[in-house]
């Protein structure tokens, strides 16, 4: 039983790395356009020549990174990206340094599983068969490639002083992390959270997802043309790297401050399926979802725009299709954003969610890339097929993981 | 090796690897150019490539009271006699 202070918590600022750009006006060029960000597969001499899917969500452009050797040094590419986008993040919501370091301000941030390149180095020294060095692990390495990397490279930057928390369930990764950020806020034990994921280039994911038959392969030739969300032709889940961050603020302490607000998150629910670790689940889901609408405080038929999971398998779309139709009926209109940029797997979460903040600034809704043909399966929900001038007053963002974790995010447009 | 060409190796990677330029020899590392434990572990890694041997536990220890470029290029004498005594 949950009691006393309940208070509001608002989106003041936000920044991410995408396969489909970096700004506001980049990634929304790419989704009125409808441009892709799913490349060809990079080489990495280790794994790629095995896969058999040669499709990946791309961040190819050049990100510029001005940190000290001091914060460096404990970095991997994981923790660049997330750095930046926290650096800008905090840099545009202008929050004082007394506040950043007076233990108000704390870090909800992950990633799947720290920094792959990292640890591919340290594994090289135990199974290389011979020590050409004397010591061939560095110093810092565990620090570079450990699981809660991000969140704490990010308070060293800043000399944030709060809570952290560092979620790392893959897929829901960065949903859990603005989740817990924001029921942090709620009950009152901070004031604000930079919340967040970010994931780097690597195939040893796209290698297991490859082994268990989710990845796409008939596209390999056309990567553009894949991910297919609830698409007849979908085959499969296209991964892909990104990053980014939300700077989420108690509502009266953003108002004093004067700071623009973008947007209010009204509720967070998270549980899991209780059994399978990796096969969709009906109930788990649509759970889920209800539990989502209740904490909200808020009826189905107010939610105007869902950004579905959609990772285009054969399964997962028709079950969450399925989930939403239960819950909602034909009313919202539903977009599988992983359509643009493939899975970025701990980041999904907060890039989707920043997009619909986008979205619901300048009122319209993009549609499912690939959505040529419906699968009837998922037929019986309200698709966006084509740019749609909408306002969105209510948006959901869903996200589902392998351990059979599910969230569920709901974002108020501000009047 | 000399003094000086221990003390110029030292610079050097000094330079490079911790972007520290021209340290005073007598400078506080932590509190002049915020050298922390961090990079005091860096450095031993360095040592050993320099001396091309690997230090015991005892030796790198022995490198934790270590605060200037000074003190670096005594406790890199002191291995390198140690290990010339040892091979002889």
């Amino acid at each position: 039983m949950r009691g006393g202070m309940e208070r509001r918590v608002v989106i003041t600022a936000c920044s991410a790395i995408t396969p489909i750009g970096r700004s506001k006006a980049e990634i929304l060029h790419r989704l009125v356009h409808g441009i892709s960000g799913v490349k060809a597969l990079r080489e990495d001499d280790l794994l790629s020549p095995y896969i058999h899917s040669k499709v990946f969500g791309t961040v190819d452009y050049p990100v510029v990174y001005d940190f000290q050797r001091q914060h460096r040094k404990t970095m991997g590419p994981v923790a660049y990206y997330a750095c930046q986008v926290a650096k800008e993040a905090l840099e545009s919501a202008g929050l004082d340094q007394e506040f950043v370091t007076s233990g108000r301000l704390g870090v909800a941030f992950g990633s799947t599983h720290g920094s792959p390149t990292v640890q591919r180095n340290i594994y090289k020294t135990f199974f290389g068969g011979s020590r050409t060095e004397f010591s061939s692990i560095g110093a810092v390495d565990y620090l570079k490639s450990m699981v809660h990397t991000t969140a704490v490279n990010i308070t060293k930057m800043f000399g944030i002083t709060g809570r952290v928390i560092s979620s790392s369930t893959a897929c829901t990764t960065s949903s859990q992390s603005i989740g817990y950020g924001y029921e942090a806020i709620k009950y009152g034990m901070q004031d604000a959270m930079i919340c967040g994921g970010a994931d780097e280039y690597d195939t040893t994911t796209v290698a297991v997802f490859d082994n268990l038959l989710a990845c796409s392969t008939a596209f390999n030739d056309t990567p553009h043309l894949t991910p297919r969300p609830f698409d007849a032709k979908r085959d499969g889940l296209v991964v892909g790297e990104g990053a980014g961050a939300v700077l989420l603020e108690e509502y009266e302490f953003a108002r004093k401050r004067g700071t623009p607000i973008l947007a209010e998150v009204i509720g967070f629910a998270c549980n899991n399926n209780g059994g399978d670790l990796i096969l969709p689940n009906l109930g788990g889901i649509t759970e889920t979802i209800r539990i989502g609408l209740r904490e909200a405080k808020i009826n189905a038929e107010e939610v105007d725009f869902i950004s579905a999971h959609a990772t285009g398998t054969k399964m997962g779309d028709v079950i969450e299709s399925q989930a939403i139709y239960d819950v909602y009926g034909s009313l919202p209109g539903v977009v599988g954003l992983k359509s643009y940029m493939g899975h970025s797997m701990g980041s999904c979460g907060v890039i989707e969610t920043i997009i619909a903040v986008y979205l619901m600034e300048e009122g319209f809704i993009a549609p499912t890339l690939n959505l040529d043909e419906i699968d009837e399966r998922c037929a019986m929900l309200n698709h966006v097929v084509s740019l749609r001038e909408s306002p969105i007053r209510i948006a959901a963002i869903q996200n589902f993981a392998f351990g059979g974790v599910n969230t569920n995010l709901i974002i108020k447009k501000m009047p | 090796m000399t003094r000086e060409e221990i003390v110029t190796q030292v610079l050097c990677f000094f330079r490079e690897e911790f972007e520290i330029e021209n340290p005073g020899l007598d400078d506080n590392l932590r509190e002049k150019h915020g050298f922390d434990s961090i990079d005091a572990i860096e450095m031993l890694l360095k040592i050993e490539k320099m001396l091309a041997s690997e230090l015991s536990h005892e030796e790198k220890k022995r490198a934790m009271d270590i605060r200037t470029i000074n003190h670096i290029c005594d406790y890199i004498e002191s291995l390198a006699v140690a290990r010339a005594a040892s091979s002889e």
